[in-house]
This record gives structure tokens, C-alpha cells and sequence, in this order.
């Protein structure tokens, strides 16, 4: 069996001026084309097309998204099955098909692509894999990139495509270009859907939507099964990311959710991993050891101190402003530093504590000699001249608001004079705080309305939480059997923070 | 020297009896070790002689064994008078506390011999005595006659206080209580308890009977008349446990009648000097004024202390140099004196940091100098530069804004003190946004947690996948994701 050009653009072409039509005929429409597409692919009715370099210059990927889709996704097929391998060398970058698929990833529709998700996945991870391949993550990294943002941009659901895309990112070095993604709040993960109302009247999948979980089910392809591992592996490299871009807040929440995700059963490395970055940069960022989230399991919190030692002990000479025991401490676990990759953070805790150590001078002193600093921070590490140097740079790096200053005589040692509050021109500084306030407001928004949407998902209303309340009192008369024991501590914390 | 204690409450020897024997390891926790022993080389400005006469009962011995064994200058004086003061009672064990005092600082003088038939004599009529109101109070117990029985609990209770064994004397005291019949009684009965709670230092139970006084419900003259009694009392019992601003307000409350009648405990001199030196430690200059100098009974107090009316008002006018010096030249009476002197160097370091507070309120910046000037003028002389970081008084004031008490910052190029400047605006915005960022981060925990349990994605240690949890466990772990709503 064959098809015409004709026939297929035609096909296609129901789908377009969409504007006209009922939401309803829009799904049905766009539900036949999938099924035409898929009937076609199954029975090589596409084949014909394969070698034909400009057939998809005839359809284009933001009007017929699932037309463009297959037709590619047929080609990349056969051009596999002709050079038997898994990545032709049509498909690497700058080859026919990725420019294809590169022309195909930045203009689809978002509407269709919802239909087709398991074929656009395939598709993703395929550029990302090529990019890879080709020693070129940069490209695959934007380009996966702008494609999940184009389908969903408020990214709230967690999918395989995200770990693809810190991965690539973490490879090509390139760490601000995760950003636009990293910086959205994953609240959901597909899985969630489907299963709580599919009994419900689903709303279409092409009706405009409130929150993207309502098209990033489990069933639609979007992401490959998840596993813990999954997620917890994206908030790491996620955390490293910002560590490495030195957004060592961000870079704490990433790793608090790390540790502080519920176990049923023993810690995953991950976590351990995430645990002995998070005591890091909880220095880098407060400059003291930071307990683990409220939220972790005590049995965890347990099992983080006896694992990571060495990190500890680190933290604690830090906290006591002991520079002497903190460069023991460093030298002496020199090799646990490199075996857990961790040496460049601990090398940047040294500079954190002198940095610490002379902003904490700054609440006493406006301006001091660097003799008295050293008399003042007593372990201040070595002569006047390398303490000099080491603010001096803390200076350069905007990390300390302070101006050192030499004095004409020769012999009278450096004044350094500590700045008070901010040092930004009063204006530029306005603005900034300004841009994050609203920032953070935006993404409390946000926040909340995912708020009620996983609590519309979860069925926790006020009248369910007044019903479970009763119910509670009603079982607490009579005995309980122990497996409902369990529920019964939610009690006061709902209640407390509701009222 | 027998006794190292710098307050007089120090238990008396062993030597003078059993029953007195067992309770010395209670004194001396009640002495907490809270001074070290006062060695006092100034010339105090008191009159010994004029000094002691204000008081009655047995503070006086008290008082003089106090000076005796603190001052250098007083010693040979004070002891010989306590001496003779102890000789005239019946207190055996003072009396050779006093002796023993006085034989190491003047071994020569003829009273620092011990007078053994004075001693035992004493002993025996004491114990006579004793042995006699305990066979009368026995007689009167089994008559059954309420009245008698107080009256001879009470007796009895003096005679133990008279002779040292205070416990015994509190005991008899509060065996007194079941025998009152008229609120009077029970006031005369609460009033023993709290002068012998006094001497032996028992704070606690002076406060506590303090408060059983104020809720006896006695006639409103009777009130009225303890009432100075009773403000005097509790003002002390708060100022030895540390809380001055409550000890001054106790103090200004107290009414002037109390005039003498309360000498066997504390003099209207100390009320003045006690409360205006609390007051100077815990108010600020509105409040000094408003409540201590415009104080109309509490003038008359300080009436019988002019320097200290002056040091306070002073403190008002922000001449604080001129305050620390009146509180200096008095600070050997203060030292010599048996309730304030433990707690003399606590009020002095309150009213200096106080005063170096008050000094830097209008100024954006002062000079070290200056402020050394005021508050250090010894330094000023004495060093080559007495503004550098290692100088007593600039440690002083570091210690100061470590401890968060001056809002300020040295500048030790320029030698000036800069107060900081708050920034309203700026910090508020600061804390907005961490709070909205704090928030965030904590809710957006939460959710995902609570969308990873939904999900069924805990962290297992095979990871297998199963099913989403039953919904009746999913409340019970919901319990920490809920938290958000708040």
C-alpha cells in the first residue's frame, strides 16, 4: 500500500484554521490523524517517501506538527535501517535529518506534540543522543531546552526529558543554559494523573489547560517510566548546576530536596552524595553546618552522620573559627575530597571562613589596620601580606564590601576599611531588589495555584480533612487496629496550620 | 582567717553546738559562691560609730563582722565592737567568730582573748533557758490553749534566734501557724519568719513569705502599716536574685513611713542607696526621672543620700562622668555593706554600659577619645594611645557590640565610633524577600514530597516500581506535605 503526497498533505491539512472548530472535533480530528499516521507507519505505507530529501519542505511543523513528526520519524527509520546503525550519520549534527529535526523541535505546535508524545520524546532523546555523539552537547542541550519549554512552559511536571537536558548541560559545561528550566518548580510527576480521576470526565487533551498535568499524564508518553532514581538524580546534577554557577541558595534547596526525600527502606548514594555537597555549601552559604531539612526521616538524618564524617568534622572546625584544626582538616581527608569530586567546593570553604571570619569583624569594626585584624580574628592565617592579599581578592570577587587602603608611611601596615550595609549606588540596588521581589512573587503564584491543583488531585478539601478529623475521634473511642495508627499523627498538623 | 565568706550569713562554728553543727552545709549553698572574698584597702565615708547605731537587733553584729573582716582600715574597730556586741547577747558561736577575727588582724588587744567563763556560763544559761520554754510549751500543749501555744512557739522561736540556731527558730516559727487566730498573728508570725529568712539569706523564702503577707487579709490599717515592711523586704529578696529593675520598683514603691521601724533589717538610708542604685542600673533617663525624682515618698528617701539623688540626677542630665565619680567615691561604703556588696560590681558594670548607651544616642559618630575622656579618664592619662584596639576601654566597648548592647562600629583609623545606620527601607525589603523566598523553598518542598508519595516514587532500596500507596496511608504521611497551607 501507498500513499500520495497528495493524500498525506490533505490529511494534514484538516487540521488547519483549528480556530474554527469546537474543541471537540479539534480532539477527534487530531485522535484520526494520529491513528492514519500511526496505521501508515506500521504498515511502511511511508516508506516510499524515505529518500526523499524534500518531502517535509511541503509540511510545516507548526501547522501540520503530526504530518512533520511521522514522515521525519520514518525517514530517521529506514535511514537507520540502511546503514544499520543506531545513529546515522544523517542524524548527527549539521546531517539532513537533524536539520529536520532541529527545524522540527523549535516550531511544532504544542497542542499537537500533546498527542504524539511518546513519538516527540523519541524524538528529543535521539537529538540529545546524536548531539552527544557528535561531542557537540552545546547544541543538543539548547535544543532540548526550548523544545520542553515550547511544550510545556511551566514545567511543573517532572519528566525523563529533564534529566536528559542537566545532563547534557553538565557535559557541555554550558550551566546557565538549564536555567529557564532549573529555575521553574517541579511539583508533580506524571504519574499522578490518570490514576486519581480516570473515572472523571478527563478535560481534551487539546482544551487550553490550567496546569500542564492535565496533558503530561503517564499515558501520553511524554516521559519514559520514572524511578526514584530519576528525580533524584535531576536535583543533584540540578544542584550542581547552580553550584556551579555559584547560586549557592538555589543550590541548597536543590540539594535539600535531595536529602529530604521520604525512604521507604534504605538511602539511596544519591542522597548520601547530595548530603556531603549540601553540608558544603551550606558553609559556602551561611558559613555553618546546616542540620539536614526538617522534613528528612530521622532514620536519614541518623545515617548522613555516621556516612559523611570527614564533612562533618570540616563543618565543625569551621563553626569554632578554627583556621589551623579547618586546614587539617582539609589536608587530612585530601582523599575523600577526590574520590567524592568534591575538591573544588572544599577548596572554596577555605575562602569562605576568611570571608566569614571578616565580615563578622565588619559588625564590630568600620575600619581597622590589618595588624589588628590579625590580633582581632586571632587565627588569621599568615603574615600581613597574604591576609592582605586573600581580602584584597575576597574584594575583587564582590564577596565583601570593604576597601583596603595604604598609607603613605612605609611602615604603618594596611587599613582596611569595612563598608556597612550595601555598597550598590542606593538606585541600581532599588531595582534589583525590586526584580526579585517580583520574582519571588511570581513564583509563589505559581506555586500556589500547583498547591491547589495537587490538592484538588489528592482529594484534600477542607470537608475531607473535617471528615477525617471525625473519623479519627470516632476510631480513637473504640481499639484501633495498628495499621491505622499510622494515620492518625496528621491530626494537629493540619489542623494547626489550617486555622 | 576562719571564715572566707564575704557575707554574714556565714554559718556558725561547730564548736558551738550539735544542733548547730548539722546545718552547715545549707548556709553555705545558700552563699552560692557568689563573690569572692572582698578585701576593701579605701577609707569608706561612713562613721562607724554613727553607722551602726542605725540599726537594731542582730544585723548589727552582722554588719560589723562584715566590716571587720572586709575593710583593712576598719578592722581592729569593727571587730572590737562586735566583740562586745556578741558578748552582750547569748549567741556563743558569734561571739567566737568575732574573737577568732579578731585575734588574726589585732592578736594583741585584750578582747581578742576568748572569755571562757563568759562562754560557758553563756551555754548554760542558754541551754537552761531552752530546756525551760520547751517544758513550758510542752505544759501549754497539753492544756490545749491556742493563744498559749503560739505565745510559747514564738518564744521559743526568738530564744533559738537570739542564740543563733536559726533553723531551729524558723522551725518554731512555722509551728506557730496552726495556733493564729487573728490576722495579726499571722503578719507578727510571717515578719519573724522573713527577718530570720534574711539573715540567713534564704531569698526564695523571704519572696514566698512576702507573698503569703500581701494575702493575709488583715484590716486595710494593718495592711497599710506593713506595707512599707513589706516592699522593703521583697525589693531585697529581688535585688540578691539579680532582678534590679524589680528590686527598684519594690524599693519605690516602699512608703516613707517605714521610717525606723524596720532597723533590725534594713535602714531608710539603704532603702535610698539600694533603690537608686537599682533604679541607675535598670531604667532609662525618662524613666529615672519620672519615676525616681519625681517621686514624691521616694524623695524622702533619698532625702538621707544626697549623692545619690545627685548621681541619679546627674545620669538625667547625661553627666555621666560626674555620676561614675560620686558612684566611685562610695563605692568602698557599698563594698562594706552587707547586702549590697555582692552584688556592687554588677550594678556598677549595669549603670556604666547603661551610661556609655545614653552617650552615644544623638551622636552618628564620637571620637574614642572622647568617650575615653568620659568613661575611661585613667586610660587617657596613663597610655601612649589610648584609642588603639588593644586598650582596655576600646576591648570594652568591642565586648560591648559583640554582645549586641551598642548598635555601633569602631573606626579605628579615625579613631571615632560610627553608630549604624539603619536602613528602614532597605531592610525591610530584605526580610520580605527571604521570607518570600524561605517560603518558597519550603512549600515547594512539600509539594513535591507530597507528589512523590502520591506517585508512589519513595526511594526504595531496589527500586522497584509498585502501585501508588493506599489512601489510608497516604493521610497519615500527607501530615508533614499539609503543613504548606500554612
Amino acid at each position: 500500500m501507498t500513499v500520495s503526497l497528495a493524500e498525506l498533505t490533505a490529511a494534514s491539512a484538516r487540521l488547519h484554521n483549528h480556530t474554527d472548530l469546537s474543541d471537540e472535533l479539534y480532539d477527534d480530528r487530531i485522535r484520526d490523524l494520529v491513528a492514519y499516521f500511526r496505521h501508515l507507519l506500521s504498515t511502511d505505507a511511508l516508506s516510499t517517501f524515505a529518500r526523499d530529501d524534500f518531502l517535509l519542505d511541503n509540511f510545516d511543523p507548526s501547522a501540520d506538527s503530526v504530518a512533520f513528526l511521522f514522515i521525519l520519524r520514518s525517514q530517521i527509520q529506514k535511514a537507520k535501517e540502511r546503514t544499520s546503525e543506531n545513529l546515522p550519520g544523517d542524524v548527527w549534527p549539521t546531517g539532513k535529518l537533524w536539520i529536520r529535526a532541529v527545524h522540527f523541535l523549535k516550531n511544532f505546535d504544542r497542542v499537537q506534540a500533546r498527542y504524539v508524545g511518546q513519538e516527540w520524546r523519541q524524538l528529543v532523546e535521539l537529538a540529545g543522543r546524536a548531539a552527544q555523539a557528535a561531542s557537540k552537547p552545546l547544541l543538543g542541550a539548547r535544543l532540548v531546552r526550548d523544545a520542553m519549554l515550547r511544550l510545556d512552559p511551566s514545567c511543573a511536571v517532572f519528566t525523563s526529558t529533564h534529566l536528559l537536558l542537566v545532563r547534557l548541560c553538565l557535559r557541555a559545561r554550558t550551566y546557565a543554559c538549564a536555567l529557564p528550566v532549573l529555575d521553574r518548580h517541579i511539583c508533580y510527576f506524571p504519574a499522578l494523573v490518570g490514576r486519581a480521576d480516570s473515572k472523571a470526565a478527563q478535560p481534551l487533551l487539546c482544551s487550553e489547560q490550567e496546569s500542564s498535568l492535565a496533558f503530561m499524564g503517564d499515558a501520553s508518553g511524554l516521559s519514559s517510566k520514572l524511578s526514584s532514581k530519576d528525580y533524584l538524580q535531576y536535583f543533584l546534577c540540578g544542584g550542581m548546576i547552580y553550584m556551579a554557577l555559584k547560586q549557592w541558595r538555589k543550590a541548597l534547596h536543590f540539594l535539600g530536596i535531595v536529602v529530604s526525600m521520604p525512604i521507604a527502606g534504605s538511602l539511596s548514594m544519591i542522597m548520601v552524595e547530595a548530603y556531603k555537597k549540601w553540608i558544603l555549601v551550606g558553609l559556602l552559604e551561611k558559613g555553618k553546618l546546616c542540620p539536614p531539612p526538617s522534613l528528612t526521616s530521622p532514620h536519614a538524618a541518623k545515617m548522613y552522620q555516621s556516612l559523611t564524617r570527614p564533612y562533618i568534622t570540616l563543618a565543625q572546625a569551621f563553626e569554632r573559627d578554627d583556621v589551623g584544626r579547618l586546614k587539617a582538616e582539609v589536608n587530612a581527608a585530601e582523599h575523600v575530597w577526590s574520590t567524592d569530586n568534591n575538591t573544588g567546593l572544599v577548596a572554596q570553604v577555605m575562602n569562605a571562613f576568611y570571608k566569614h571570619t571578616v565580615i563578622r569583624l565588619g559588625k564590630t569594626f568600620a575600619a581597622l589596620t590589618m595588624a589588628d585584624l590579625a590580633e582581632q580574628a586571632l587565627p588569621w592565617p599568615t603574615t600581613e601580606e597574604d591576609a592582605e592579599s586573600i581580602i584584597a581578592s575576597l574584594v575583587m570577587s564582590s564577596d565583601l564590601g570593604a576597601r583596603l587602603l595604604h598609607s603613605q608611611k612605609r611602615t604603618s601596615s594596611t587599613m582596611l576599611r569595612l563598608s556597612a550595609v550595601s555598597h550598590l549606588p542606593r538606585l541600581s540596588h532599588e531595582m534589583e531588589m525590586q526584580v526579585q521581589l517580583r520574582n519571588e512573587g511570581r513564583s509563589l503564584k505559581t506555586l500556589m495555584s500547583n498547591l491547589e491543583q495537587s490538592n484538588h488531585q489528592l482529594g484534600l478539601s477542607d470537608e475531607y480533612i473535617d471528615n477525617a478529623q471525625k473519623n479519627q475521634l470516632w476510631a480513637g473511642s473504640g481499639e484501633i487496629p495498628a495499621s491505622e495508627q499510622v494515620g492518625l499523627d496528621m491530626d494537629e498538623d493540619i489542623m494547626g496550620d489550617l486555622h | 582567717m576562719d571564715t572566707t565568706l564575704p557575707d554574714a550569713f556565714a554559718p556558725p562554728q561547730s564548736s558551738s553546738s550539735a544542733a548547730q553543727g548539722n546545718e552547715v552545709p545549707e548556709d553555705t549553698a545558700n552563699v552560692n559562691g557568689a563573690a569572692p572574698f572582698v578585701k576593701v584597702d579605701d577609707p569608706p565615708k561612713f562613721d562607724l560609730e554613727s553607722y551602726i547605731a542605725n540599726y537594731t537587733g542582730r544585723t548589727r553584729f552582722d554588719r560589723l563582722y562584715l566590716i571587720g573582716t572586709c575593710s583593712t582600715l576598719l578592722s581592729t574597730d569593727a571587730l572590737k565592737v562586735a566583740v562586745a556586741e556578741a558578748k552582750s547577747g547569748k549567741d556563743v558561736g558569734r561571739y567566737e567568730k568575732a574573737v577568732r577575727a579578731l585575734s588574726e588582724v589585732a592578736p594583741n588587744e585584750p578582747d581578742a582573748k576568748l572569755d571562757l567563763a563568759w562562754v560557758k556560763d553563756t551555754q548554760r544559761r542558754v541551754r537552761a533557758e531552752g530546756d525551760r520554754l520547751e517544758l513550758e510549751l510542752r505544759g501549754y500543749k497539753n492544756n490545749l490553749i491556742k493563744e498559749s501555744i503560739r505565745m510559747g512557739n514564738e518564744e521559743l522561736g526568738t530564744h533559738y534566734h537570739q542564740t543563733g540556731d536559726s533553723v531551729s527558730a524558723s522551725k518554731a516559727y512555722s509551728r506557730m501557724r496552726d495556733y493564729c487566730t487573728t490576722p495579726n498573728h499571722i503578719a507578727s508570725m510571717l515578719f519573724k519568719l522573713i527577718n530570720v529568712a534574711v539573715e540567713r539569706g534564704e531569698w526564695l523564702s523571704v519572696q514566698s513569705n512576702v507573698h503569703r503577707l500581701r494575702n493575709a487579709q488583715s484590716k486595710p490599717e494593718d495592711q497599710a502599716k506593713n506595707q512599707p515592711k513589706i516592699s522593703a523586704a521583697l525589693g531585697l529578696a529581688q535585688m540578691h536574685s539579680g532582678s534590679f529593675l524589680e528590686a527598684a520598683n519594690s524599693f519605690l514603691l516602699t512608703d516613707p513611713s517605714l521610717g525606723d521601724t524596720y532597723n533590725e533589717t534594713i535602714t531608710p538610708n539603704d532603702i535610698a542607696v539600694y533603690g537608686g542604685l537599682c533604679a541607675l542600673a535598670s531604667m532609662d533617663r525618662v524613666e529615672l526621672q519620672r519615676r525616681v525624682l519625681e517621686n514624691n515618698s521616694f524623695r524622702n528617701f533619698l532625702e538621707l543620700e544626697p549623692h545619690i539623688r545627685r548621681a541619679i540626677t546627674f545620669f538625667c542630665n547625661s553627666k555621666f562622668r560626674l555620676c561614675l565619680d560620686i558612684l566611685d567615691a562610695y563605692r568602698a561604703d557599698y563594698l562594706l555593706d552587707l547586702h549590697l556588696q555582692r552584688h556592687v560590681s554588677a550594678l556598677y558594670s549595669h549603670i556604666r554600659t547603661k551610661s556609655i548607651e545614653q552617650y552615644l544616642v544623638p551622636f552618628s559618630r564620637v571620637t574614642l577619645e572622647s568617650m575615653a575622656t568620659v568613661f575611661a579618664p585613667e586610660v587617657v592619662g596613663g597610655e601612649a594611645r589610648p584609642t588603639s584596639a588593644t586598650s582596655p576601654f576600646v576591648q570594652e566597648l568591642i565586648r560591648l557590640i559583640k554582645d549586641g548592647v551598642l548598635d555601633a562600629r569602631i573606626d579605628l583609623e579615625k579613631g571615632v565610633l560610627v553608630s549604624n545606620e539603619t536602613d528602614l527601607r532597605t531592610e525591610v525589603q530584605q526580610n520580605t524577600l527571604e521570607s518570600l523566598r524561605s517560603f518558597n523553598e519550603k512549600a515547594h518542598m512539600r509539594i513535591l514530597r507530597t507528589s512523590v508519595l502520591h506517585a508512589g516514587l519513595e526511594v526504595r532500596s531496589h527500586d522497584r516500581k509498585e502501585g501508588p500507596p493506599l489512601a489510608k496511608g497516604l493521610a497519615g504521611r500527607l501530615s508533614r506535605g499539609a503543613g504548606i497551607l500554612g
